[in-house]
């Protein structure tokens, strides 16, 4: 992780202070060099006028003396404006002669009579500047001494320069104690600003947490930032997306309780077709018997009939109660459960004067990993479906069985009619089948498609291009690590 | 630093007044008369009429202003005359005007005393210690290893005046027994024109020894003690005789040189010359001979035949 990445995980409340303070530094870094900056160019200055006047006075008083070489009184003249110029605190004055050597200097001792100039004077300016040695707080000049034209000697002279050096640290001293204060108080006032603008981000933040782990609750009125403004606009954005949310969940409620209505309705309509038909037959076989009941063959054939007719109606019965069970939601799928499905279309099939080509695997498996209630229930949604798009004389096909060597279940329901709308295909394909499902306005394909995606499958819908519409179901039977139970 | 009570006069002095006159002429080079205005006379005006005039030389102890206030309203006093005091930098200086007969009397030194002897009277001389008698000291600073006069060969050596006994001759003389030259002798001579600044190249480091009058600093123990506890004495010559207030010859017998002569003999006997004196740490003043002066001509002779 970059530092920058490791500085955009810092909270906005310590981030915002922390780079005002650092703002700060570096104007006052800025500041600061500029300031001392002039402040050094005004004591060089200074300094040097000092040092000039300095030599001004010295040189007059020194001509005569070195123009003579006289040793005593170029030390007498020194010796006695060492007090005379005490403002200027020259810590040492040299005067050189004709050839260079010391002719007598401020002290004799360190610089005795006729040595060499000391080295720390040999790279002194010659222009009666002063060199500055700012680590031995020390200031070096030079002023050549000049009689008709010719230079008869030179006075050297260093300068204490501690009292610059002392201002120059006090003015930084200053210049850091004013600007860490500022920084401080800037880096405060950061924090605080921050925290106030943040505090309403938080509490969005945490009422968007509260509702992604469950119900979205509205921002109370307390809740909001103090002033109407960006913070407050968002605030009642979050409280009408709240409300639309909530408004969108009853009613597809609703809807889904008014589809479980239509789809009760109409098994209720197919159940009682499906025992309707049977029952005008077992009707006619009571009839038969109770006026030639005593022909053994009318009887025979009578009650062939009847238990023929009373057969089909127990196993709609058998077939419905097993897909309306209360606790289908945790019954495993048997693949002989599917074959319901076949019976409890059968009407519609039946009604459209429709062929239903129906193929799948003889074997009885049991798959624990899959609901076979809801799977039975989407199969039934898709065929009937299918059967409605077939229209009268169409043809329906279903075929079950298993790919990519038994791992994955693949149901695919085929029809002869003028394929899947683009709507109808986008909630069974799309990213976000629940607002397709509202703009198909059904929720039969929208089941299909919850189904498959709680399961991890995919769909597939081919068609609608002349020949047969095709949709197909691929589930995986090693969801969820459930194993497959081959069960006889 | 050199402690500088005399400076204080002047201190108020800008450097570039501070010209090669005004910084050497004075008593023992140690204080500026010309750019006082402080100073009630002139040290170098033009003689008035009817004045005496009384040459100083830089053997005088005092670098006060005061005693040279006393010392003139003494002597006007003593002789009920204008008395005016002429001051130069050097012995010669003073010398010169003292035999041309400019100056009526001057302190001069035994050594120009000696040699202008036939030309000049003694009138009176200081008796310092119960002694018209002083010594020659070679100092050196107080840090120098020096024992004998031999370890101050390859020594800058500073001299007082070349027209000195004490500040010169004595030393000449040592060189000339060593039949030496001070240049050779020395790495470095160098005339001061005062005992006091020999006392202070010395003391300062200039000088690594120097040739100083032995009452100047025996006095300037007392009054200037941190200036002299920087300086040590090597060597003391034999003593000579001190020097002295001379008279051209041709004022001998007048009044003028009487009434001078008296006046400094009785110093003593005055509220205000005993102050002069007790400023100068002197006793009081005696008449001399030339046989005080006898040990000075025999230096004067070694360094004749010698060096």
């Amino acid at each position: 992780m970059t530092v920058i990445e490791r500085l955009a995980g810092v909270p906005l409340t310590i981030r915002a202070p922390v780079m005002v303070a650092a703002l700060m530094v570096v104007i006052s870094v800025i500041i600061s060099e500029r300031v001392l900056t002039r402040l050094h160019e005004m004591q060089e200055q200074q300094l040097g006028n000092v040092v000039r006047t300095y030599f001004d006075g010295l040189s007059t008083a020194l001509i005569p003396p070195v123009l003579r070489q006289d040793v005593w009184e170029t030390f007498d003249v020194l010796d006695r404006t060492g007090s005379v110029f005490r403002s200027v605190a020259p810590l040492e004055t040299v005067v050189t002669g004709r050839d260079g050597r010391v002719l007598a200097a401020s002290d004799p001792r360190k610089v005795p009579v006729l040595s060499e100039l000391p080295p720390e004077y040999a790279s002194s300016r010659a222009d009666g500047g002063i060199q500055i040695d700012w680590d031995a707080h020390t200031g070096f000049g030079v002023r050549p001494l000049l009689y008709q034209q010719k230079t008869i000697g030179a006075i050297h002279a260093s300068f204490d320069i501690s009292h610059l050096i002392a201002e120059r640290r006090q003015v930084l001293n200053t210049l850091l104690a004013t600007n860490a204060a500022l920084a401080a108080v800037f880096a405060t006032a950061g924090y605080i600003l921050a925290r106030r603008m943040v505090e309403p981000i938080t509490t969005l933040a945490a009422h968007m947490r509260s509702g992604a782990a469950g119900t979205p609750r509205t921002i109370a009125p307390e809740e909001f930032p103090s002033r109407s403004g960006e913070f407050a606009d968002l605030f009642h954005g979050f409280n009408d997306l709240v409300e639309a949310e909530r408004q969108r969940t009853a009613l597809t409620q609703r809807l889904a309780e008014e589809e479980k209505l239509a789809s009760l309705g109409r098994l209720a309509s197919s159940m009682a077709h499906e025992i309707n038909n049977p029952l005008g037959g077992l009707l006619n076989s009571i009839d038969t018997l109770r006026r030639h009941g005593s022909n053994d063959a009318v009887r025979d054939t009578s009650l062939s009939l009847l238990e023929r007719g009373l057969g089909g109606i127990r196993d709609v019965v058998r077939a419905a109660l097993a897909t309306y069970r209360p606790d289908r939601g945790t019954q495993s799928l048997r693949l002989s459960d599917l074959e319901d499905v076949r019976l409890l279309a059968g009407p519609a099939i039946a009604s459209r004067n429709q062929t239903l080509d129906w193929s799948s695997i003889p074997t009885d498996v049991t798959i624990t990993s899959l609901p076979g209630p809801t799977i039975r229930q989407a199969l039934l949604n898709l065929v009937l479906n299918a059967s409605a798009a077939a229209g009268d004389r169409g043809s329906v096909a279903v075929r079950t069985g298993f790919e990519d060597g038994g791992s994955v279940l693949v149901v695919a329901v085929s029809d002869t009619g003028p394929g899947l709308g683009s709507a109808a295909a986008a909630v069974l394909t799309s990213q976000d089948p629940w607002s397709a499902a509202q703009a198909a306005g059904g929720l039969g394909l929208w089941m299909v498609r919850r189904m498959v995606d709680d399961v991890g499958g995919r769909v597939n819908v081919r068609g609608g291009d002349g020949s047969r519409t095709m949709i197909t179901l691929r589930l995986p039977l090693s969801n969820r690590g459930k194993d497959v139970d081959h069960a006889a | 630093m050199i402690p500088a009570d005399t400076e204080d006069h002047c201190r108020h002095a800008r450097a570039g007044s501070l010209t090669r006159r005004s910084f050497t002429t004075g008593f023992l080079g140690g204080f500026v008369a010309a750019s006082c205005p402080a100073a009630s006379f002139e040290l170098s005006a033009p003689p008035r009429e009817g004045s005496i005039r009384v040459g100083l030389t830089p053997v005088f102890l005092s670098n006060d202003l005061e005693v040279l206030d006393e010392l003139q309203a003494y002597l006007a006093a003593a002789m009920k005359r204008d008395v005016q005091l002429v001051t130069q930098r050097t012995y010669q200086e003073v010398t010169a005007l003292l035999v041309s007969g400019n100056l009526h009397v001057a302190w001069i030194c035994g050594y120009p005393y000696m040699k202008f002897r036939n030309e000049l009277e003694l009138v009176a001389t200081p008796v310092w210690r119960g002694r018209p008698l002083y010594q020659s000291y070679l100092i050196v600073g107080s840090g120098s290893a020096a024992i004998t006069f031999d370890d101050c060969r390859g020594h800058v050596h500073a001299f007082s005046d070349p027209d000195s006994n004490s500040g010169y001759l004595v030393t000449k003389t040592y060189l000339a027994e060593r039949h030496v030259s001070e240049e050779r002798f020395f790495r470095k001579s160098l005339f001061t024109y005062g005992h006091r600044n020999v006392i202070r190249a010395v003391s300062s480091g200039l000088a690594d020894s120097g040739s100083v009058d032995g009452y100047v600093w025996e006095v300037m123990r007392e009054t200037e003690p941190d200036l002299v506890s920087r300086t040590r004495v090597l060597l003391k010559s034999a003593w000579h005789g001190f020097p002295p207030f001379a008279a051209p010859l041709r004022l001998k017998d007048t009044s003028v040189f009487r009434d001078i002569q008296t006046a400094l003999l009785s110093m003593n006997s005055d509220a205000v010359g005993r102050s002069v004196l007790g400023r100068l740490r002197l006793d009081g003043f005696s008449t001399t001979s030339d046989d005080s002066y006898q040990s000075i001509a025999a230096s004067m002779d070694i360094v004749r035949r010698l060096g």
